[in-house]
């Protein structure tokens, strides 16, 4: 059973 | 759109100036480069791993399809932006595929 894609995201966060 | 800078002809290189950790199954990143936190999620961390060692696009697609529900061209459509993105940062760098 293969996993659910998702689209691979980079958040760069706010520190 | 503009055409994307990361093609099959490059190898996906990871800086050395990254410390990365896992968090609750996602990646987090720190770039001691630019003192700027990531957080590169469940897939990007997936693709992280992957490029441990240099490698082309098309192995990560690869690897990713072996093991995700998507298609060829969807997953290389968007691990290529996902790249794009991790290079505008200074993430990772490419050079060129011996011919």
């Amino acid at each position: 059973m293969k996993k659910v894609w998702q689209k691979p995201t980079l958040e760069v966060l706010n520190i | 759109m503009s055409e994307p800078t990361i093609s099959s002809k490059h190898l996906i290189v990871r800086g050395k100036e990254n410390i990365v950790s896992d968090m609750g199954g996602e990646k987090v990143m720190l770039s001691v480069r630019n003192g700027r936190y990531y957080n590169l999620g469940e897939i990007g961390g997936k693709i992280w791993d992957n490029i441990e060692a240099p490698v082309s696009v098309d192995q990560v697609v690869d690897k990713l399809v072996s093991e995700y529900d998507v298609a060829q061209i969807k997953c290389k459509e968007e691990v290529v932006s996902f790249l794009e993105l991790l290079l505008e940062e200074g993430l990772i760098h490419i050079e060129e595929v011996n011919p």
